[in-house]
């Protein structure tokens, strides 16, 4: 009796012309987009209780624009870029600089948070407990910082292992996914930014 | 790596006899169980949760080594025993229904009935209905405008609260209300009739001249005391339900008697769409001659 | 990337040879989609039985009026947990042990596209089950008050919050599910990926599988559906543990909010559950009807249809709540926009049997139930979304008979469906049909017996979640004989546990293709060995195992 093969005679050729996206770009595009999802979710809690706290302090009074800390997260995602591109042509000195660039701007968001949270904290007595405007404002920018802390860890255990002679050349795609996580988190902050700091203060 | 396909992890190595699959590791059952416990920390005790993340920090390392620099594969040997058994090819050949296809349960008409036969049988039918009904009344309440007065409080609420000494009497207003009525229901059944008689199952007459009208006496029967109460408390059901086997008979009768026209049902897509270019359409029957 | 370290060899094994820590090893280090596969569908088994005897227990406390089997704190923890179970525990790591085992083989892949992260997936969907079963040791443990949560399945605000609810319970409630979440979010961006690249050569879009469709669609909804309910847990932890003040209506917080976060997530939730019993139908129900899937393209549009137009009807949950009269209009109408996909899929399933030759085998007789049962409980589900009925009956159990009969006449009927089928795939052994008919009739008559009847007590005014109710309103008939329709499902789940431990130990052996299938997994050995296929199969439609059997007249001529 005749029987079939799965694997027919134009197989080889059929393979040879297969293609199908990278793994884990698909991973890393649906791991930003059910993180975007969860973002939106505070987001709109932000946006619903604007205006609603009983007591204050309010916004216009304690909130000042970070101005230089955007700047600074924001051109980490530009420096990210050039060192990926280093990276690309085995450049590994001018990666080294531009990740420890990248590395040392995402830091001093981080700190000039920290700075802008222990003035809310110590001299205008909010605390996420005090009124909703501080309920939104900590879950909304804590959830961001806790999201470039991860990225922080990141970038530096990439840097550290490229300082000890790892060949990190060899994990370019892995690289290139930490980058867009990067650029993931400065998007969000674009974001908070324009909610917190935009639509959420009067002028 | 040069010729190797990607498809994943796994992938065939170039001996043939082992196929390549990601290693078995422990670490992320072991990560799990870290983070859960880092979470479990919240409802216990602090301490729960440093150990929690002592685990979770160990467990990362772990699953980093199994990754990085290349993610750890084991090759594993083909068994023989357990090839499948070969796909046999049946014997029997497929047979493809085509539509209109005799002595098949499809049932999309290949000839159907004009509308224009559908609107002359029901309007005939109504006629008819309309007699037996006005006899009904003459016997009945010795006036043929009873049935029409009820008829007419379908759409003239006040028919509702009417004496029977009124309801005798000519009105009419409630005349061109139920002759309107009544004609234009007609013809809309009629029309359905023409449209479904080449779907129905076996004995169409049947199911048109008897089921049908039963159908819309039940429906008529349920919902007659919202739409036109006057009727409702007065209806004689049984002359009623002959009126509508008379109309089903009668209107059924004209459009089973029409000529039929060819529908496209059993043409191609290209057929229909008119498609002229050599091969595309098989030449039927009538063309040949 | 010529650097690469050469793998471990495995040597061959003799079968029988290994010892139990081996076993266990073998088991608990996994990353094979078909070992996790198994280990998700038999976890949620388990799940499904503990969660079953609270349902148990709770009619049996309903079957008589002023009934004291349980107290009223117990009875408010037995529904609770039966059904975050129900959802959490049974219904989602059924999607995900499905998918795992299925996805993979159906599109010729030798794994899933992350195969540790499956793992990961796996143990801590199982651990935070644990957690939150471990709920009724250590929910009064530490702090004095509380056992296991008792704030329902939706754990509305502000109940939940830290002045009404003592102890940790709620904690335990959001923290387990949380973290349970993480692992379906996991397996569906997998599943997402696995669709995406792995599959083999000539498997396109268009020649997949349906089932793989609907999980496709199934793991996107999960991933755009979880997240507002892992952030509400989350906003709901800072309430409780840093006195945030989301929910909390004394401080401005609003109830409603977490009601809108939870049903933004719930109601996409009740298709991530459906969908499995979808896929599994799209299947079954043309195998033994020997008909191809009638109108596959309007069935993949509808299941993309319903994986977009679900996400925009959450608030029918909430129209007792007082929204505008514009909101519940937009979502009586959106709700109602869900059925005609539905309708679609109903219609294309009958469609499919009608004219053919059918062969009605216990899965195919759990697809027959399924289409009645779904049917009905999808037009319950119309009604309810009129608003104004809705009024009426919301919170009674009408709504209890239409969502039972959702997910047990619908889903449970589909994966049953699905375990007679694919049984002899996974285990190697065919299920005895015998037993299996005994199972389905039992099942179905004694959850008929159940659910039909809840929705007369719900129209009569029975609300849900009372723990007891006094004699004379009319409700003691229809809790009688819900009650012993009970006993008649768990006759049958007793004759499916019976046959499927007989059948793995003495059943009969399963040929490699014994329903005479059409998609590839039937083209591997049963069951499948380690690595799927020894040679990546090459397909050319969307039946490639018809194609073979019949090279006279294969689909590849005709789509």
């Amino acid at each position: 009796m005749a029987h079939g093969h799965l694997v027919a005679e134009d197989a080889l050729t059929m393979e040879r012309q297969w293609k199908l996206p990278d793994r884990g770009t698909v991973g890393i595009v649906f791991l930003i987009v059910t993180e975007s999802v969860l973002f939106s979710m505070f987001v709109i809690a932000y946006l619903i209780y604007l205006n609603k706290s009983l007591v204050g302090p309010y916004p216009k009074d304690v909130l000042e624009l970070p101005i230089l800390a955007s700047i600074c997260l924001l051109s980490s995602s530009g420096a990210i870029v050039f060192a990926e591109h280093a990276l690309k042509h085995n450049r590994l000195g001018s990666f080294k600089l531009w990740w420890a660039v990248t590395i040392l701007l995402g830091a001093y968001f981080l700190w000039a948070t920290a700075v802008e949270w222990r003035k809310l904290i110590f001299e205008d007595h909010l605390t996420i407990a005090t009124n909703l405007f501080g309920t939104t404002f900590y879950s909304l920018v804590g959830l961001h910082a806790s999201h470039v802390i991860v990225g922080l860890i990141f970038l530096t255990i990439v840097f550290v292992l490229t300082l000890l002679g790892f060949p990190i050349q060899t994990q370019l795609r892995r690289v290139l996914f930490l980058s867009w996580y990067w650029h993931f988190v400065d998007a969000v902050w674009v974001i908070v930014f324009t909610v917190v700091y935009i639509i959420g203060l009067p002028r | 790596m040069t010729d190797e396909l990607h498809h994943g992890e796994a992938g065939e190595r170039s001996e043939g006899a082992h196929i390549q699959l990601p290693a078995p590791t422990f670490w992320p059952m072991v990560f799990a169980f870290g983070l859960t416990l880092l979470f479990a920390g919240l409802v216990t005790h602090w301490a729960v949760g440093v150990v929690g993340f002592v685990i979770t920090f160990r467990a990362a390392l772990g699953w980093w080594h199994n990754v990085i620099p290349h993610e750890e594969h084991e090759e594993v040997p083909i068994e023989p025993e357990l090839r499948p058994a070969p796909i046999l090819v049946e014997t029997r050949s497929v047979v493809r229904l085509r539509a209109g296809e005799q002595g098949h349960r499809q049932r999309v008409p290949e000839e159907v009935h004009p509308y224009s036969a559908g609107l002359w049988g029901g309007l005939i039918g109504g006629a008819v209905m309309a007699a037996l009904a006005c006899l009904y009344g003459l016997f009945a309440q010795h006036s043929i405008w009873y049935p029409v007065n009820l008829l007419a409080g379908v759409v003239i609420p006040g028919m509702g609260s009417a004496t029977l000494e009124q309801l005798r009497a000519f009105n009419g207003l409630a005349f061109i209300a139920a002759l309107v009525g009544h004609i234009c229901i007609s013809g809309l059944m009629g029309i359905v009739y023409a449209v479904m008689l080449p779907m129905f199952p076996k004995y169409a007459p049947f199911w048109a001249g008897i089921l049908m009208p039963l159908f819309w006496s039940g429906l008529v029967a349920t919902t007659l005391n919202v739409i036109d109460p006057a009727m409702n408390g007065r209806i004689n059901w049984l002359w009623f339900v002959i009126c509508q086997l008379a109309f089903g008979l009668v209107g059924g009768y004209f459009i089973a008697r029409s000529t039929s026209i060819k529908t496209m049902q059993s043409w191609t897509l290209a057929e229909r769409a008119f498609v002229e270019a050599p091969g595309v359409r098989p030449v039927r029957e009538d063309e040949e001659k | 990337m010529a650097a690469i370290d050469y793998p471990l060899q495995r040597p061959k094994a003799e079968p029988g040879e290994f010892s139990f820590s081996e076993t266990l090893y073998k088991w608990v280090a996994t990353v094979d989609h078909k070992r996790l596969g198994l280990m998700y569908v038999a976890s949620a088994l388990i799940f499904l039985i503990v969660a079953g005897i609270m349902a148990t227990v709770m009619r049996v406390q309903l079957m008589f009026p002023n009934g004291h089997v349980v107290g009223p704190d117990t009875f408010n923890r037995l529904f609770t947990m039966h059904g975050t179970s129900m959802v959490f525990l049974v219904g989602m790591p059924m999607v995900a042990g499905f998918a795992n085992y299925l996805v993979p083989l159906m599109i010729g892949a030798r794994d899933m596209a992350f195969p540790r992260l499956n793992s990961f997936g796996f143990w801590i969907f199982l651990l935070g089950g644990l957690l939150l079963y471990y709920s009724y040791l250590g929910g009064g443990g530490l702090s004095g008050d509380g056992s296991a949560p008792d704030v329902g399945w939706f754990a509305y605000a502000p109940l939940t919050e830290r002045g009404f609810s003592r102890g940790h319970s709620s904690d335990y409630w959001a923290l387990g599910v949380l973290v349970s979440g993480f692992g379906s979010i996991a397996s569906a961006i997998n599943v997402i990926a696995t669709t995406f690249c792995m599959r083999c050569p000539g498997m396109t879009l268009k020649r997949m599988p349906m089932f793989v469709w609907v999980m496709l669609i199934d793991s996107w909804l999960i991933v755009v559906a979880l997240p507002p309910l892992s952030a509400a847990q989350v906003m709901l932890l800072l309430d409780r543990y840093l006195g945030a003040n989301f929910f909390n209506t004394q401080n401005g917080g609003s109830a409603v909010l977490w009601q809108h976060y939870f049903w933004i997530f719930g109601h996409p939730e009740v298709y991530i559950l459906i969908f499995p019993a979808f896929a599994i139908l799209s299947e079954v129900i043309p195998i033994f009807s020997r008909k191809p899937l009638f109108g596959r393209p309007a069935m993949v549009a509808a299941v993309v249809a319903i994986g977009f137009i679900s996400l925009g009807v959450w608030a029918h949950h909430m129209f007792a709540v007082g929204m505008t009269s514009w909101s519940n209009t937009f979502f009586a109408a959106s709700s109602m926009l869900v059925g005609i996909p539905t309708g679609i899929k109903i219609f294309n399933w009958t469609a499919t049997m009608y004219g053919g030759r059918l062969r009605f085998t216990t899965a195919l007789l759990f697809c027959c139930g399924f289409l009645f049962q779904f049917l009905l409980a999808g037009l319950t589900g119309i009604m309810l979304a009129v608003a104004p009925f809705d009024w009426q009956l919301h919170d009674s159990y009408f709504v209890v008979a239409h969502f039972h009969f959702t997910l047990v006449g619908g889903l449970v009927f589909g994966l049953f469906a699905g375990m007679y089928y694919w049984f002899p795939k996974a285990i190697g052994k065919m299920l005895d049909e015998t037993l299996g008919k005994w199972h389905f009739w039992l099942f179905c008559i004694g959850f008929n017996l159940t659910f039909i009847p809840l929705h007369f007590a719900g129209m009569l005014g029975m609300p849900r979640r009372i723990y007891t109710y006094a004699p004379g309103r009319g409700w003691e008939l229809w809790n009688f004989v819900a009650t012993i329709g009970v006993f008649f499902q768990i006759a049958g789940i007793l004759f499916f546990i019976y046959n499927v431990l007989r059948s793995t130990l003495r059943g009969q052996p399963a040929t490699d293709d014994p329903w005479d299938g059409w998609t590839l997994e039937w083209a591997t050995s049963s069951p499948p060995p380690e690595y799927n296929f020894e040679k990546l199969p090459v397909v050319r439609s969307s039946r490639p195992l018809w194609d073979l059997k019949h090279p006279q007249d294969p689909d590849w001529k005709w789509e």
